[in-house]
């Protein structure tokens, strides 16, 4: 048999190279289908909408059996302050949006850092700006989308069901607003995880560290509304001055969950309220905090992290300089 | 010329890794030769713009290394010393991100990321995970991540760390294939001399941030005064006899093997050489230029002495 004709020696590539812009893009497109492929990721995604698929089921039961086919308003969803509804879908998914954070985000520097894989990114035509912002972005949009999809989901529930209801009179803007609340902790969580991240080799123990930071702040929290609860609770008579209490009640906020929290409280302009106003428990909702000191900690903290990830970002480890 | 050193010095805190190096890197593919320490490894990542020089300053494809940035980076590949790779991605998806980093549109990044693992020898392993890769495999994906986007300039770097005897014979292979007739110039630093000779033209030599040699292989190989090695079927003490009569001298022996370096034009050696075999009824087995081994050369220059540069 004679030998292939053909030319199978190097040849090397003369097409098209792209201006070196935009590289951010590659590398957040990258991390984020690398991301969604992890074993977990669908799960936590899914589960993180418990509450509203919960709510979508209380409602329609509520509507279909307390009002006579739907002939009558009911009286239970004529009560319901719809934003609190999304606060409380927002609060109660963001413990799956910060397993998911620390799935798919706290160790991309950390792991890159352990496979020496900013050697391959920095010797391409890309900068730590490049890399830094690609996986910021690409942690961003997945957090985001993940909380996006079942708040909008059960807003066009909402909004196609309950508008008989006041869903649409009783808050304009809440569309703008729903953004903005599944934005900011998907911001907050990409700035932790990168600048954490970056500060390991190894992408266990950082999210070990975020974890440790993330629990031990919410314990903190719990005793503070323990107290917050315990003193509001007895038949209405305060025990603590009213200094303290508020004290108290800003301090229920100082977590990563209480942060993510008294942002959504303040973005949506309410204090929070159960199911139905005024029920079991509703004298323990902690007020919405100040917005300026809490915008001011929220943008501190991110700036940081993102500080501490561009100046561990190196192509080289250079000892001694 | 793919790169000029003027007065380049990198310091690392107090220690000098680089001191006021000066000189160019021709076309072709460069040997980096040098002792650990010697500062191989930073020239290459100040050349590539990761080391910001103290004082001096570099080119490299004509861009000066302090400003160039991305646009220099387009047109380099680099295969660093260390194992790295990208986490959880499979050989040919690392690849095409690679090309896709560089510039490259992602539907040819992926095409050519096909194409360069097959060179590399890892066509059939394209689809596994990089982090299940044995070394040798590892070295290959990492000058297949360095030649996706095909480079002007290659820098590899110890490529051939880790790899056994027959992955060695086809990187070198295709290191020399690449760097001969396909319009891409390679320096390659190593410590292991017969690597370099195998696939460099060029050598330079650097011993403590300075250059102390500088030419082409043959040339750091040629000995003083061009002596001869002459291998005769036996010892003949009538041809060395002979030789030492016609003016040569004897410089070292074994038993029937001789090397000598003798006045006169090279062909007027050889003439001379033959003769007093017929003469002396001595048969030649062997005869050739003598030269040093590039081992010999490279400690020779390593050797505490005075920077030689061959022309």
């Amino acid at each position: 048999m004679p030998g292939p004709i053909a030319d199978l020696s190097y040849r090397n590539y003369t097409g098209l190279l792209e201006p070196p812009l935009w590289r951010w893009w590659v590398i957040a497109k990258m991390t984020m289908r690398t991301s969604i492929k992890k074993k977990g990721f669908w799960a936590l995604a899914v589960l993180s909408a418990y509450w509203y698929v919960f709510l979508g089921v209380i409602f329609y039961f509520i509507e279909t059996l307390g009002s006579g086919a739907g002939v009558a308003l009911s009286p239970v969803l004529a009560k319901i302050v719809w934003r609190d509804q999304f606060l409380n879908g927002f609060n109660l998914s963001q413990l799956f949006l910060f397993v998911l954070a620390l799935l798919i985000g706290v160790g991309t520097i950390s792991n890159d850092s352990r496979a020496h894989a900013l050697l391959v990114y920095l010797s391409k035509p890309c900068t730590k700006a490049d890399y830094l912002i690609g996986k910021w972005v690409a942690i961003f949009l997945i957090l985001a989308a993940v909380g996006a999809v079942p708040t909008f989901l059960f807003y066009g529930y909402c909004a196609l069901s309950y508008s008989r209801y006041g869903f649409f009179t009783s808050e304009p803007f809440l569309v703008a607003k729903l953004i903005e609340m599944v934005m900011l902790p998907a911001a907050f969580h990409a700035s932790v995880c990168l600048g954490v991240s970056s500060l390991f080799n190894q992408g266990r123990l950082a999210g070990a560290a975020y974890a440790g930071i993330y629990f031990m702040t919410g314990a903190f929290v719990l005793m503070m509304r323990a107290v917050y609860a315990v003193d509001t609770s007895l038949n209405g008579r305060r025990h603590l001055p009213q200094t303290a209490i508020h004290m108290i009640g800003t301090l229920t906020y100082a977590s990563v969950n209480g942060l993510e929290n008294a942002l959504a409280k303040i973005v949506l302009d309410t204090d929070g309220s159960g199911l139905v106003p005024g029920g079991r428990g509703a004298g323990a909702v902690v007020p919405a905090p100040d917005g300026l000191p809490f915008g001011i900690v929220y943008v501190a903290i991110c700036a940081i992290c993102l500080l501490i990830a561009w100046s561990r970002i190196r192509a080289v480890e250079v000892v001694g300089r | 010329m793919i790169a000029s050193l003027q007065k380049l010095t990198v310091k690392y805190g107090s220690f000098t890794a680089l001191n006021e190096l000066t000189g160019e890197i021709p076309e072709g593919c460069v040997g980096l030769l040098g002792p650990n320490g010697a500062g191989k490894t930073t020239l290459l990542k100040t050349l590539l713009g990761f080391v910001r020089p103290f004082s001096g300053s570099a080119t490299v494809l004509g861009e000066d290394v302090t400003h160039a940035g991305r646009a220099l980076r387009q047109r380099v590949g680099l295969m660093p010393e260390q194992d790295c790779h990208i986490p959880g991605l499979s050989a040919v998806s690392f690849v095409a991100f690679a090309g896709e980093l560089a510039g490259m549109p992602s539907a040819q990044a992926l095409r050519r990321a096909h194409e360069v693992l097959e060179y590399c020898g890892l066509g059939e392993a394209r689809y596994r995970d990089v982090d299940t890769f044995s070394t040798g495999m590892r070295q290959r994906i990492k000058l297949a991540q360095a030649l996706v986007h095909g480079p002007k300039l290659l820098l590899l770097d110890e490529p051939t760390n880790g790899l056994d005897p027959r992955g060695r014979e086809e990187i070198l292979e295709l290191i020399r294939a690449i760097s001969h007739g396909k319009e891409i110039n390679v320096v390659i630093s190593s410590h292991l001399l017969p690597d370099i000779e195998r696939v460099s033209d060029v050598a330079i030599v650097l011993v403590g941030g300075q250059i102390r040699a500088t030419g082409r292989i043959s040339d750091l190989k040629r000995l003083d005064g061009q002596p001869v090695d002459v291998e005769l079927r036996e010892p003949s003490e009538t041809f060395v006899s002979r030789v030492v009569a016609l003016g040569g001298k004897i410089q070292s022996g074994r038993p029937s093997a001789y090397r000598i370096q003798m006045p006169g034009k090279p062909e007027e050696v050889l003439a001379a050489l033959f003769g007093a075999a017929r003469d002396t009824g001595s048969q030649i087995r062997g005869f050739q230029h003598a030269e040093r081994s590039l081992e010999d050369a490279f400690m020779l220059a390593v050797a505490p002495s005075s920077p030689t540069e061959v022309p």
